[in-house]
């Protein structure tokens, strides 16, 4: 027998410590499309909630620099308050969602009131004289301080705030780098912290700490793809449109300088109305090819649409002399796409292999039905085939086998199929022509 | 009279280079790809060769190692609309390196430059 569970499981067994499913609630937060201060209003939640390790109330502090900057304080304000809050996070059947909202609403409601104060918290850690909370991060020690008010370590302005006499410190560290810090303590209650409550705060802390790390390193990526696309950007602009503008103003040049016959001067201005209509056409190309934008994928009947193609003036004209052989599937489904995209894609692709098609050669298009979820459509060529370079380079922007080409058609292919959910294949060897599959999403007739 | 090899796979700039060098008094031979360059090379002798980068097919730093293979002596300047290629270190064996503008003094002044000792 084979029983199969969820991969985030959402209701917990009662027996169940409740240590674990705090962990797991933390852990599966990480996964939803929450922003970096919801998931550690999660792991504040988690320190806080009765439901969870029970402090009181939790405050956060996180890195900027080389300081730390105290940024959200989580907990009542009173034990009147206090009591409203646990009862109802501990009603049953609330989930961690609707903590984390009702939590998001608790913060922003007190920060209103706190924010100046709050803000006012700021350590540097490069501080020879540094204080607790601060201490404890810049050291990367977990810090149990009991009789603060005696204790000469300890910020005195902090204190006045927090209106407590025990707090537990717990540095947010990755890779040995200081993350931030949170402070929890139990002002209402005046519990005292015991070791397991320590043991289960280091973990969260831990958590915090990695997930912080991660949401740098993500921002860092996401900061350099922009930056590494718009320096592929850059060199385009520079060389595809420099060559036309080099042109348009060397025989421009030639015009003005040299005495010039009727004949030269009527050629250099055609040349030069030539290279202004292909800037012209790079621009439109461009902003064609870059913006696309799928709404809503369509069930479409791609037959009569590859037929049309084939009627095309363009693809007739280049179809001259050779000849296109198409073969589509009996009882074909319908599949997932946007017209117009279906068609521009096709019509890049067999544009792409007329042109490299020899005189007398053929060109293949197939549409079968792989199986109950994909369609492919094939587009086959008799060229000359790619060579490992050709492979490597062909999505990339801008890169180009073409005289005149700018190298965006199979990237617009490539991204086209992404936003269908398809996928491309190609297959190349040189001597042997080259191959493109593409794969669509299949939905059978007369099914929503 | 000195004789230029030209590699531009642009027509239109091929044949405004083509202009403007023979007015200057070279002769010149343009061909629009590296392979084309190659034989030209090997059936031809130039004074100097003037080369892009980013061609189809073949590019200039592909053609540049296999020229340097051949004959060592035969200057080079590679003449492109990009800078970043001066990174690499192929193209530090060319003897110059020039940004394609629309004035053609620069590549002028280095092409006599070249050409004065020989």
């Amino acid at each position: 027998m084979i029983e199969s569970y969820k991969l985030q499981p959402a209701n917990f067994n009662p027996d169940t410590p409740k240590e674990f499913v705090l962990l797991s609630i933390i852990a599966q937060s990480f996964f939803q499309p929450f922003s970096l201060e919801d998931n550690l209003l999660v792991i504040l939640t988690a320190l806080t909630s009765g439901a969870g390790i029970g402090f009181n109330r939790a405050m956060l502090f996180l890195k900027d620099g080389e300081k730390l900057k105290a940024t959200m304080w989580l907990g009542p304000r009173s034990p009147e308050e206090a009591e409203a809050i646990w009862s109802m996070l501990s009603s049953p059947g609330l989930g961690y969602a609707e903590i984390v909202e009702h939590n998001r609403d608790l913060v922003i409601r007190m920060m209103e009131s706190l924010q100046p104060k709050l803000k006012s918290f700021i350590y540097s850690l490069e501080d020879d004289n540094l204080l607790l909370p601060a201490l404890a991060a810049k050291k990367q020690e977990i810090m149990l301080v009991t009789e603060a008010q005696s204790d000469p370590l300890v910020d005195p302005n902090f204190l006045d705030f927090v209106q407590v006499d025990s707090f537990l410190c717990l540095p947010l560290v990755a890779h040995d780098e200081v993350m931030g810090e949170i402070v929890v303590d139990n002002g209402i209650t005046h519990a005292p912290i015991t070791r397991k409550d320590i043991e289960l705060a280091s973990l969260c802390a831990l958590l915090a700490g990695n997930y912080i790390y991660t949401t740098h390193l993500y921002k860092k990526v996401v900061e350099m793809e922009k930056m590494a696309a718009l320096g592929e950007m850059a060199a385009f602009v520079s060389h595809q449109l420099r060559n036309p503008i080099v042109a348009i103003g060397g025989f421009t040049q030639q015009l003005l300088k040299s005495p010039c016959n009727p004949e030269k001067c009527y050629r250099n201005l055609n040349i030069i109305l030539d290279e202004i209509k292909h800037l012209e056409e790079i621009i439109y190309k461009l902003s064609h090819f870059l913006k696309i934008k799928i709404k809503e994928l369509l069930p479409i009947d791609f037959k009569p649409i590859l037929l049309g193609i084939l009627e095309r003036p363009d693809i007739k004209a280049k179809a001259k002399n050779k000849t296109i052989s198409i073969r589509i599937a009996d009882e074909a489904p319908l599949i997932l796409c946007d017209p117009v995209y279906f068609e521009e894609t096709v019509v890049n692709l067999l544009d792409n292999a007329l042109d490299v098609t020899p005189p007398g050669g053929r060109v293949y298009l197939r549409a079968c039905k792989k199986n109950k979820k994909w369609l492919t459509i094939i587009i086959k060529d008799s060229g000359p085939g790619l060579d490992k370079k050709s492979l490597e380079k062909m999505f990339s922007p801008f890169y180009t086998t073409k005289e005149n080409g700018i190298g965006l058609g199979l990237l617009f292919v490539k991204r086209v199929m992404e936003m269908c959910g398809g996928k491309i294949e190609v297959q190349s060897k040189p001597g042997h022509g080259t191959m493109f599959k593409l794969y669509f999403k299949a939905q059978e007739r007369g099914q929503p | 009279m000195k004789k230029i090899l030209l590699v531009e796979d642009e027509k239109m700039l091929g044949l405004l280079y083509e202009e403007e060098l023979t007015k200057e008094g070279y002769t010149v031979i343009v061909v629009h790809d590296a392979d084309s360059a190659m034989e030209k090379v090997k059936s031809e002798k130039f004074d100097l060769i003037i080369t892009d980068i980013r061609m189809p097919g073949k590019d200039g730093i592909e053609l540049i190692a296999s020229i340097m293979g051949m004959r060592k002596d035969i200057p080079i300047i590679i003449n492109t609309a990009y800078q970043s290629y001066k990174d690499d270190f192929m193209t530090w064996a060319a003897d110059a390196y020039i940004i394609k503008s629309s004035s053609l003094d620069e590549l002028k002044d280095k092409i006599r430059e070249l050409l004065k000792d020989k």
